[in-house]
């Protein structure tokens, strides 16, 4: 239409004569990826925990390279068979040496209800096949005049009729020019060249459904003075789309999303023989179905059963229970090598590897041993309070440095503890507890919580409770003596079964101007608490006390 | 033969192809302005035929979400009777329902022989099944389930497929014209998408931007003369940017003061389209706004705590990027509210996301800070360490922060304390804060490379 605007007679007569056609660009079709890359990004708003197969609500950066052929004139340049999650918004193509007029990605994927409007608004020719009981088939030629509603109703030579409403068999066949419509998701874009070009384009963009999760699994030592750390990325793909002989990344952190809804695609809706009413003086059959326009697994959440991710492989666990058809595929144990990217933490998977629909891929990224490690018995209390006896809580606490032979970003994930039962050859591997990390930079402290058994028990009795010096005078009006301060003691008793001594600590929160006035035992202080550091000697009990002053 | 004769020719070459014989395609024109808000104004201009006195004019193909009460259509030389708007929908169940009185081809179909009986009936009835009445009998329609065909005529005159608009009008005399059909619709809406490339290396941000349009109402535009307006005249705030779960942090640092050479609407600014598009129902689609490279940018950290906030793990500072958007030195351009990507080039130089941030309509010389997301290696653990009481309503709060860095360079993390209420004061500090505002004070602290620092405050409160 560009020629039109020129100005010039002939070239406008001729564009008016193309009118129909000149609007529409030459389409032409990228090849189909020759490199792709696929950075996978975890769900922001999931906590530490491992991610729903059936729910992926990660996404990834998928980068794609093509090739295409472009000739002198103005093309729309076709991507077929990105990912269905693609947010359409965020797809940058770069190569194209003219650059981009625009860029579009159309919902509508080819469907019998795609197929059915299409044909309506071209006024294009349908054939419809009728065949009698008898197996006798007539063929009619015709335009349908409406598909509104999910009703069909179409024009031949005969006269108007709906479709399937005469109890017969009857079928509609489409001419195969054009329909504009693609059978996968595609990216198209205008661009405009004026001599015949062979680039190399280069497709990225933002699509939904894939998450990642880091898994570990600790073995403590026999001595429970170290323990090993490994760590698997579980990384999945909830797309139709494949990506073969990608590079593979994932990103560590957590970063922000706001892109709200995304456009979904159009997969069409179903096609239903509406007729006319069907009453009958005996009995009404329903309307039949005659097409389903849903592919089937196009949706992932629409698969029946749940299974939660995997955790990381290990030769002590059981198998996982059926599959149905996804995949879990171990790559080696090769190590996923990490780097910087910002403030976020970059993985890439050591060689290509395919990224198949519904599937989720695990690759090592951490292996480390005799990480020494203190085995900590620890409870919160608060004072005047009276407690029964309850089992203390485990941390293995370590620090993430290179002199505890750890000294790498440890991102969030879930945490297995293995430790081992019995001793020579009836030694068993168990699985002692789970527990998770959070995001977790070098030189940080860190502490794999465990819930403990019932041999080390804490509790915490209130002995007394007494109004501190002489009362303040009341203020009028009020019932309530302001600043009324109380002396508190509260005995705290902790109790080791174990037949060696174990390390306890005991943090003690204040509220409001409390203050810990006398004690026992020496305390520290720990994030601006009082903390008790009590060794509990092999089947013993420690008693200690200690005061506090607070206000009513 | 001239080019007149060529012209003349081809006009009427291409008014026989055409569905609408008067009209022309250099005639036709449709424009369209998509308000950032659910909100379209079309213009389709037409050339109508007018007959002469009363008639009825159909305009097919108007969106299928359109706004019936604000249609007006303008030619010379007419006046509107009436406007209707058509939607009752050509389905077979309708074609029945508007067959009634009136008759109907019947062919019963033998399902042994498979030998044809055509018979004339007249349709009685279309409640829960239909009653025919053929020669003088009266029988419900497949009453024995046996295979019936029907054929009618013709479609009804206002069945159609898609609903339709029709203006009823008195024209003076006959003769071709154009004609402007404009009317609201909703389905159409268009929002921005920019692409921003920080270069750590350099400090500068290479940004792309796109205006995403999204068609959902029914209706393909062809050819269309696309007009954006950057503004909801409807209501303001479509877009919130707080982020779930946290303090609001402002991220327009100050308004810009610069006018763009950008045409207006009233306070809108208006982003035309360079060349006329198609927009396709069920479509997105994106054409490029703004390209500028080499804008300036600041990396930094930021943190909030909140009055007495007291973390045992520490949190993960803010990686905020900081540039401006005027002339000089900026993006150079009014920014329309939309959705801003960051990425950054791995160590082999391919580019991965790092984090966005919705931003908001934004003026021209303006300074934005924009959040991407957590970092990774800069920490802060606050902690209260003391709490004394001063007085009956007097309370002296010690706090230290913890900052840490596990990145190989030193960096800059601007830390604030929030909830400093009535009339808070700052004791002393191990660092000189400044007081953005009088809730909140702020410090600059530098973190050096693989290392921590400390800063201790005591806050005198009266509560």
């Amino acid at each position: 239409m560009r020629l039109a605007r020129s100005g010039r007679y002939l070239l406008m007569a001729m564009a008016v004569l193309a009118a129909p056609a000149a609007a529409r660009a030459q389409d032409i079709t990228a090849s189909a990826p020759v490199d792709v890359s696929v950075t996978v990004y975890r769900d922001p708003y999931r906590s530490a925990g491992g991610f729903d197969l059936d729910n992926l609500n990660g996404f990834a950066l998928v980068t794609e390279t093509r090739r295409v052929v472009l000739t002198p004139g103005q093309h729309r340049l076709r991507f077929e068979g990105v990912a269905d999650g693609i947010e359409p918004a965020s797809a940058i193509v770069s190569g194209l040496p003219t650059g981009v007029i625009e860029k579009n990605r159309d919902a509508a994927l080819l469907s019998p209800a795609a197929l059915i409007e299409a044909a309506e608004a071209q006024q294009g020719r349908v054939r419809l096949s009728r065949t009698a009981p008898n197996g006798v088939t007539t063929r009619r030629d015709g335009v349908i005049r409406s598909g509104a509603d999910g009703g069909v109703v179409v024009e031949t030579p005969d006269g108007v009729e709906a479709l399937r409403c005469s109890g017969l068999q009857e079928m509609l066949s489409f001419e195969a020019s054009r329909t504009g419509l693609s059978a996968k998701p595609t990216l198209s874009v205008f661009t405009r060249v004026n001599r015949r070009i062979e680039a190399t384009v280069q497709l990225s963009y933002l699509a939904r459904g894939f998450d990642w999760a880091a898994d570990y699994v600790v073995s403590l030592a026999p001595d429970g003075r170290s323990l090993d750390v490994g760590g698997w990325i579980t990384l999945a793909n909830g797309n139709g789309a494949v990506f073969p002989g990608a590079s593979v990344q994932i990103v560590a952190g957590r970063l922000n999303r706001s892109s709200g809804e995304i456009e979904p695609i159009d997969y069409g809706r179903p096609i239903l023989a509406r007729c006319w009413p069907r009453g009958s003086t005996s009995d009404t059959p329903d309307p039949v179905y005659i097409e389903r326009a849903y592919p089937l697994g196009f949706e992932p959440w629409r698969y029946e059963g749940r299974v939660m991710a995997m955790p990381a492989p290990m030769a002590a666990m059981a198998p996982e229970g059926a599959m149905d058809d996804r995949q879990l595929i171990v790559t080696g144990s090769k190590m996923a090598q990490q780097e910087d990217l910002g403030d976020l933490k970059l993985y890439r998977v050591p060689d290509r590897s395919t990224v198949s629909s519904r599937q989720a891929k695990q690759v090592r990224f951490i292996d480390s041993t005799a990480v020494p490690v203190k085995r900590i018995y620890a409870v919160d209390t608060y004072p005047n309070n009276t407690t029964g006896f309850s089992p203390m809580e485990v941390i293995l606490r370590t620090q993430n440095d290179k002199a505890s032979n750890l000294g790498i970003p440890l991102p969030a994930g879930r945490v297995a503890v293995f430790e081992t039962a019995g001793a020579g050859a009836s030694a068993r591997r168990l699985l002692a507890g789970e527990t998770s990390l959070r995001d977790l930079a070098v030189d940080e402290e860190t502490e794999f919580s465990l819930p403990g058994g019932p041999a080390v028990q804490f509790r915490q009795v209130t002995e007394s409770r007494e109004l501190a010096g002489a009362p303040p005078p009341l203020i009028a009006g009020q019932t309530i003596r302001p600043g009324a301060r109380f002396n508190l003691a509260d005995r705290i008793e902790l109790t080791n079964a174990h037949p060696f001594p174990v390390e306890a600590e005991v943090k003690v929160y204040l509220g409001y101007g409390e203050e810990l006035v006398r004690s026992d035992r020496e305390p520290e202080q720990k994030d601006g608490r009082p903390l008790f550091r009590i060794t509990v000697p092999a089947n013993a009990t420690v008693e200690f006390r200690y005061q506090t002053v607070g206000y009513d | 033969m001239n080019v007149r004769a060529v012209l003349a020719t081809a006009c009427a070459l291409a008014a026989l192809q055409s569905a609408m014989p008067s009209a022309t395609a250099q005639e036709k024109s449709l424009a369209i302005t998509i308000y950032a808000d659910d909100l379209a104004l079309v213009q389709d201009k037409r050339p109508v035929d007018i007959t002469g006195g009363r008639q009825r004019i159909e305009f097919a193909g108007v969106s299928a979400q359109i706004r019936p009460e604000t249609v007006s259509l303008s030619a010379n030389g007419i006046s509107i009777v009436e406007q209707n708007f058509d939607f009752d929908l050509l389905t077979p169940a309708k074609l029945m329902e508007k067959a009634v009185g009136s008759v109907v081809t019947i062919v019963r179909v033998n399902p042994a022989t498979g030998q044809e009986t055509t018979e004339k009936a007249e349709v009685l009835a279309t409640n829960n099944g239909v009653v025919l009445k053929i020669g003088e009998r009266i029988e419900v329609l497949r009453d024995d389930g046996l295979p019936v065909r029907v054929i009618f005529d013709r479609v009804p005159e206002n069945l159609r497929s898609k609903p339709t608009l029709s203006v009823t009008v008195d024209g003076d005399r006959r003769g071709s014209r154009p004609a402007t059909l404009s009317y609201l619709t909703s389905g159409l809406g268009w929002r921005a998408d920019y692409v921003a490339l920080f270069d750590d290396a350099s400090s500068k941000i290479d940004v792309q931007g796109w205006v995403t349009l999204t068609n959902s109402s029914g209706t393909t535009y062809d050819n269309a003369e696309t007009t954006l307006v950057a503004g909801s005249p409807m209501r303001a705030g479509q877009y919130d940017s707080s982020p779930y779960g946290r303090p609001q942090r402002p991220q327009l640092v100050a308004a810009g003061t610069e006018t763009g050479d950008r045409e207006r609407l009233g306070d809108f600014y208006l982003y035309p389209l360079a060349e006329r598009t198609t927009i396709a129902n069920m479509q997105t689609k994106q054409v490029s706004f703004l390209d500028v490279h080499g804008v300036p940018a600041r990396h930094g950290y930021e943190f909030r705590n909140y009055w007495m906030g007291t973390q045992e793990e520490p949190q993960s500072a803010r990686t905020v990027y900081r540039f401006a958007t005027g002339s000089a030195e900026g993006l150079g351009d009014q920014l329309p509210a939309g959705v801003l990507r960051f990425y950054m080039r791995d160590k082999q130089g391919d580019p991965q996301f790092i984090g966005e941030s919705t931003i908001d309509h934004t003026p021209m010389g303006s300074t934005l800070s924009v959040s991407t997301g957590d970092a990774f290696d800069v920490k802060v653990k606050p902690v209260v360490e003391k709490r004394e009481r001063e007085g009956l309503r007097r309370w002296r709060t010690t706090m230290k922060y913890t900052l840490t860095n596990a990145t190989p360079r030193a960096v800059t993390v601007t830390l604030q304390q929030d909830g400093l209420w009535g009339d808070t004061r700052i004791q002393s500090e191990t660092l000189r804060s400044t007081r953005p505002n009088a809730d909140m004070a702020e410090w600059q602290v530098s973190v050096p490379a693989n290392g921590s620092s400390e800063l201790s405050v005591v806050f005198d409160s009266s509560y």
